[in-house]
């Protein structure tokens, strides 16, 4: 039997040439597809992708209750000391708990095109950098604590004018000189750093935004939890911060991804029917071919095999085609989405779905040729070459 | 109009393939429709956009205190301020997002377009808890007028520690452009004087009406100036730029819209003109056959366009009338509160629909009716 499949598809593979600019239907239509849908996905995926790395399971993050996203929260003054004796974090070297006051704005700024956009300037207290590791400065130096100075991230740096360390941000007490640059690996790269207590006097705020704390171990996040959840004092939601990203980044990315595959779908609708097009001519064209080998004794099972096969090999071909081009053109691509600094990103995972869609496009496309391939009577096929 | 039946008989010689060529052009119109429908969308609402009314908001993003309105509305050259904040939040569920803004009393003023009449707008104010409620969002959450909405908004707190404001539906109101999702006008006293007492005072943003749009850059840096150094920072957008789908995320969507039908219509155009080059390769001997009774080139090659342009063509109208469609059944499917901008089919979409239309068949039909041109005619009748 599988001998039998081999042998017809080979037979089929082998005449391809023939057919060129026919099969050809098939390949530009799945790569069309897939191209398109991978290219569009390429921003969900990536903009996804920056919010999961942004979260770390070993650290937790307080904010208003009900809120869904930070700069909604408010954590006051009085209630941040609260939250920060609570049983649960880890403590530095100097006993104290790691855990960080968090201050959000958002600041206008030029992008590189000088178009106006804004991004996220965040506050970290003397304990940020201990609940943020991942902070890496890559060219010159961390702001210092009490002093009017900025870090801005690489991702900042690329997409924003004056970003370069000397460059100075207006804010409301005055300008501000960027004195560093770091880097992240996450969502925070696009985003610019000073110390809280600095920032929270100079934009004349009241409270924090929320507060990240570094949690003594992955288990302790219930003991942290329930010990804020109890207290009277506070109105407040505490997350896991890997969990907090991963609903942001959903919720965030939710109608991009959407769209994304409205129209990967439309078009695979549209390829379908081009590739149920020529498998149907494929067919018919063969037909002498197909009789000649049923009436040598080959079953209708291998014949139907291959043309399923031969719309697989060229929708495959197509989708691997156009995931290509979407990978080239996009793929680690910097860009900015709102206010959220983000690469591009045509991962494998894409890919294999951009595989499975032409290969669900080829297996319904070639199911109904390959049926009426199988189905002629032998007899007719052959009276009618 | 006389040849119609000739060319009719031409395409559905082979009517499988016809129906799955039209198929495959109706998929790709419904496509273009979708997202140059969008751009239409993007374009109405920017065209609806003023040159001479603009945002004026904290520059830090917080709110900016209220009595900086009369300020502003005494600068010269400025005609109207009226102030707008908002109360984001959900009704029942977290999932059910949704969101009020509550209008001071100079916004009618300030926005005559905007389809409210000048009683309804007096029912929120004679009633603070009162609300207008578009068509859209009045259909999403089942409300008619006398209803009661509660909205819970975890980042607007009131005075009594809760953070549920109630509403009472005072009139169901035409959605707009801009409001793609619908829209919920509240009255800001309401929102003043039942928030904690830190934040009473504040309001959103200021929408500033100047008199002249070319004044509008100048007044601008006027406000910007005044404020610089103020305790709230002020910032200004004007409308035309607010509203560009691309100032809000940074990305030409509008581009990327026209590349995603452009991807389409090259894989109609592939298929078409293959089918097309198929079709004429089998019927060579009768296209010889028709030369040989009298008809000119042009004719014949008349006969090949009017072959590939016919399912263009209605493929394109089926393909626009199903993406109006989807386009008037997606907003009840999507999840309330998660915006996609829905597309119009305006007639420029139609148009542009066509015309793409005509072109792919116009390009589909150049090699055939290459081949046909020069064709030998004792050849082709011969069948060699």
């Amino acid at each position: 039997m599988l001998r039998q499949i081999w042998i017809v598809s080979a037979l089929n593979f082998r005449s391809l040439k023939s057919r060129f600019w026919q099969s050809m239907v098939i390949v530009v239509g799945l790569a069309a597809t897939v191209g398109v849908m991978l290219s569009m996905l390429s921003v969900s995926t990536g903009m996804r992708q920056a919010y999961y790395a942004s979260g770390d399971p070993n650290r937790a993050i307080v904010v208003t209750k009900g809120v869904e996203q930070e700069p909604q929260s408010s954590i006051t003054r009085a209630q941040a000391p609260l939250i920060a004796v609570a049983p649960g974090i880890a403590k530095d070297k100097d006993g104290k708990p790691l855990a960080d006051r968090a201050l959000m704005t958002s600041v206008p700024l030029l992008r590189k095109d000088g178009s106006k956009g804004f991004t996220t300037m965040r506050g970290l207290s003397e304990k940020g950098l201990g609940v943020r590791p991942e902070i890496k400065i890559a060219a010159g130096r961390m702001f210092q604590a009490g002093r009017r100075e900025l870090i801005a991230g690489v991702g900042a740096q690329m997409m924003f004018r004056h970003m370069q360390i000397g460059d100075k941000v207006i804010l409301p007490d005055g300008e501000w000189p960027i004195v560093g640059i770091y880097k992240t690996g996450d969502q925070l790269e696009g985003q610019l750093l000073g110390d809280t207590e600095t920032l929270v006097t100079a934009l004349h705020k009241p409270v924090y935004t929320t507060m990240l704390v570094r949690l003594a171990s992955p288990a302790s996040l219930d003991t942290f939890k329930k010990a804020l959840t109890v207290n009277p004092a506070l109105s407040v939601d505490v997350v896991r911060h890997s969990d907090w990203y991963k609903r942001v980044g959903d919720q965030n990315t939710f109608a991009l991804a959407l769209l994304g595959y409205v129209v990967g779908t439309v078009m695979a609708i549209g390829a379908l029917f081009g590739c149920l097009n020529t498998m149907y001519s494929a067919v018919s064209n063969r037909g002498r071919e197909i009789a000649t080998l049923r009436a040598l004794g080959y079953g209708a099972f291998p014949v139907a095999v291959s043309v399923i096969l031969e719309a697989m090999l060229l929708s495959i071909t197509g989708a691997l085609i156009g995931a290509a081009i979407a990978w080239a053109l996009y793929d680690g691509k910097l860009d900015l989405f709102g206010n959220v600094v983000f690469h591009l990103s045509v991962s494998p995972a894409q890919i294999e779905l951009g595989v499975i869609w032409a290969a669900a496009v080829a297996m319904v496309g070639g199911l109904f040729p390959s049926i009426r391939a199988a189905k002629r009577p032998v007899v007719e096929a052959l009276r009618a070459v | 109009m006389k040849y119609f039946p000739l060319v009719w008989a031409s395409i559905m010689r082979k009517p499988t393939r016809a129906i799955l060529t039209l198929l495959s052009v109706m998929l790709a119109f419904t496509l273009f429709g979708l997202t140059i429908g969008m751009n239409a969308t993007f374009a109405k609402v920017k065209e609806d956009a003023r040159d001479d009314r603009m945002f004026v908001f904290a520059r830090f993003g917080s709110a900016v205190p209220i009595a900086l309105e009369r300020q502003i509305e005494s600068m010269p050259g400025v005609e109207r301020v009226a102030s707008s904040s908002v109360i984001g939040g959900y009704i029942q569920d977290p999932k059910n997002r949704t969101f009020v803004v509550m209008m001071d009393e100079n916004i009618p003023k300030v926005f005559p377009e905007y389809p409210i009449t000048p009683q309804q707008w007096q029912l929120i104010h004679n009633d603070r808890q009162g609300v207008l409620v578009s068509q859209m969002q009045a259909e999403r959450w089942h409300l008619k007028v006398g209803d009661t909405v509660v909205i819970v908004s975890p980042a607007v707190k009131k005075l009594d520690g809760s953070n549920s404001w109630t509403f009472k539906v005072a009139a169901v109101t035409p959605d707009m452009a801009i409001f793609g999702q619908g829209y919920m006008f509240g009255n800001y006293d309401y929102m003043d004087k039942a928030r904690v007492l830190s934040d009473q005072g504040k309001t959103g943003q200021f929408r500033v009406k100047v008199r002249e749009a070319s004044k509008t850059p100048e007044i601008t840096e006027q406000i910007i100036n005044r404020y610089a150094n103020s305790s709230t920072p002020l910032d200004s957008i004007t409308e035309k730029v607010a509203f560009d789908v691309s100032t809000g995320t940074g990305m030409d969507i509008a581009s990327v819209d026209r590349d995603v039908a452009l991807a389409g219509m090259f894989m109609v155009l592939f298929l078409t003109a293959n089918g097309l080059a198929q079709a004429v390769r089998e019927r060579f001997a009768e296209f010889a056959t028709l030369k040989t009774i009298g008809f000119s080139d042009n004719g014949v090659i008349a006969l090949v366009f009017a072959e590939a342009a016919l399912p263009c063509v209605l493929g394109a109208g089926l393909g626009i009338g199903l993406a109006a469609v989807i386009s008037n059944v997606m907003p009840h499917f999507l999840p309330p509160g998660q915006g996609l901008p829905i597309p119009t089919m305006t007639v420029m979409v139609f148009v542009w629909a066509f015309l793409s239309a005509a072109l792919v068949a116009f390009m589909s039909a150049g090699l055939p009716a290459l081949r046909l041109k020069q064709m030998d005619i004792a050849t082709a009748l011969s069948g060699r």
